[in-house]
């Protein structure tokens, strides 16, 4: 194959898997301190998503023009809603049921991403249409062969990578970040620290959600477009890699995403007859990884309790 | 601070029950400040119960809680910790995954001053030596023994005005055990009110002022730790 499209691949895998990496994450937090999955969080980025196109036509109609500045607001917005509403889902529909079987909560949540996507379809306008997102970023391209790299992809790359290293900088250098791993070990030890147990939860939900808007805006401006239903795929998918890379383990889910994109990709490369299955091909290796490897492709060095 | 009968740890009434079980039944007793104050009974006396009704972890059903004059009946497991109190739990349960110095840290969770978080943390170190040649090892790998040093040296980071001890010999070598009933009474000399729960009835009335014995929930003996070696009490508590 031509290296220039075997690069334009690649770099097509790379930002897929930093979407799912994003996603994935959220979900291995939220299970991390509260050992429980939370199935509105693909539903939770298609909310960051449209929240985020609709301040910019916002910006648009009060003429905010200059592009820096809308990226910049379209992404507080956004980041500022969604880790809000995963506060809430945190709050009154998680903590709530933390002494309930684990099911109730993933049905719970189950429900609430149809509520909320359900909710774009109906009252955004035309919601149950595609929407057109605005290319906020330079496009500027270089073209080597049969490779073009677009300015604009490059920062997606760079400011998604930035997120992922503060994400780890947070959870290992900081205070916060030392309470959020404290309460997912041992909670009620944590509690016994002086940790606020229940802040910490807030807090941790609000982070994972925050990523899952920003994943969110990224895909918009990666495709241009977004819709109602964006995140259900996306959901599924960032929950197989936070599976499969060991539930729990920030680093396992950031190599389950990019993992799955890459077999995503290969799928594509070997299969360019029938492009179309490769989320066959996707899931169906994740499949026999998980039956090879069920706990995760990251085990426990140290098991929980001596 | 509502005078000296508040001073200290008072426990009044307290009713205590798991979903409709009773484990606590009418408990009442004090931990005098600077005291060493011991609580004995048998498994499944409702020691820990205790423990964990003090802590906010399972709230009393009925009953009161006071600490040096502050409520702590309803407070949530933060802020009883707030008032000055810290745990050496059950089982020690050092966190498995963290550092040596991140245990320690987070024992010291509400301190906010940098300075006097290293002041403590070099205090424990002087105390524990080997924690400090340890303190980048990941707890979970630890010996026992070590990690009991872990717990204890995590409990004293908060500088707390009481330390609750929820059965630190546990498990320990007969060693170990003796080396840990003399760094109790060592941090009791240094000024913090000690609430003892143990099973190991000779060695903690050696070094107890008073005590109290726990049968089935409700607390059937109390006197100073002289006395209480003497009755039959305790030994009807543990052997029927």
């Amino acid at each position: 194959m031509d290296v220039g499209l075997f690069s334009q691949y690649v770099m097509n895998g790379l930002m897929l898997g930093m979407m799912y990496a994003l996603v994935a994450v959220g979900f291995t937090l939220f299970f991390g301190v509260m050992d429980i999955i939370n199935f509105s969080h693909g539903d939770v980025l298609t909310v960051g998503a449209f929240a985020g196109l609709a301040t910019y036509l916002g910006l648009v109609e009060i003429g905010v023009s200059w592009p820096p500045a809308q990226v910049a607001i379209v992404l507080a917005v956004a980041i500022v809603c969604t880790a809000g509403l995963g506060a809430i889902v945190a709050k009154y529909l998680v903590l709530p049921l933390k002494d309930a079987p684990a099911l109730n909560t993933l049905l719970l949540t189950l429900m609430l991403g149809t509520v909320l996507h359900e909710a774009i379809r109906l009252f955004y306008p035309l919601g149950a249409n595609p929407q057109r997102f605005p290319s906020l970023l330079p496009t500027d391209a270089y073209t080597f062969g049969n490779f073009t790299l677009r300015i604009d992809n490059m920062m997606l790359l760079l400011a998604g990578t930035a997120v992922i290293v503060g994400i780890h900088l947070l959870i290992n250098k900081t205070k916060l970040g030392l309470a959020i791993r404290a309460v997912a070990q041992d909670s009620e030890t944590a509690k016994t620290m002086g940790i606020n147990f229940t802040l910490i939860v807030l807090i941790t939900f609000a982070i994972g959600s925050g990523l899952a808007a920003f994943a969110g805006i990224l895909h918009g401006l990666y495709y241009s477009e977004i819709n109602f239903a964006m995140g259900l795929l996306l959901g599924v998918i960032g929950f197989s890699s936070a599976i499969v890379g060991g539930l729990g383990n920030i680093y396992g889910a950031i190599i389950g995403g990019f993992l799955f994109a890459a077999l995503q990709t290969i799928g594509v490369l070997a299969m360019p007859f029938a492009s179309a299955y490769k989320d066959v091909f996707a899931f169906g290796v994740i499949i026999l990884i998980m039956a090879w490897r069920p706990t995760g492709l990251i085990r426990e060095k140290i098991s929980e309790r001596v | 601070m509502s005078g000296d009968a508040e001073r200290g740890l008072v426990v009044e009434d307290v009713h205590t029950a798991y979903d409709k079980a009773d484990v606590l039944e009418a408990v009442s007793l004090r931990a005098e400040r600077g005291k060493i104050t011991c609580l004995l009974g048998s498994n499944g006396s409702g020691k820990t119960t205790l423990i964990r009704s003090i802590l906010g972890l399972t709230p009393p059903n009925r009953g009161r809680i006071v600490f040096d004059g502050t409520d702590l009946t309803d407070l949530p497991t933060h802020k009883v910790i707030a008032a000055g109190i810290a745990c050496i739990p059950e089982g020690r349960q050092v966190f498995p995954k963290l550092t040596v110095e991140e245990n320690l840290r987070l024992g010291g969770y509400q301190e906010t001053s940098p300075k006097v978080l290293a002041r403590r943390l070099d205090r424990v170190y002087e105390t524990f030596p080997l924690l400090r040649e340890r303190r980048q090892q990941i707890s979970g790998t630890m010996s026992g023994g070590e990690q009991a040093m872990v717990s204890i040296g995590r409990g004293l980071m908060s500088a707390p005005k009481l330390l609750l001890l929820d059965e630190p010999s546990l498990g320990l070598s007969p060693i170990l055990v003796k080396e840990n009933f003399n760094i109790i009474r060592r941090i009791n000399e240094e000024g913090i009110t000690v609430f003892l729960v143990e099973q190991n009835v000779r060695q903690t009335l050696a070094i107890a002022d008073f005590g109290y014995v726990l049968s089935k929930g409700r607390v059937v003996a109390a006197g100073t730790a002289e006395d209480l070696s003497k009755t039959t009490e305790v030994h009807r508590a543990y052997f029927g």
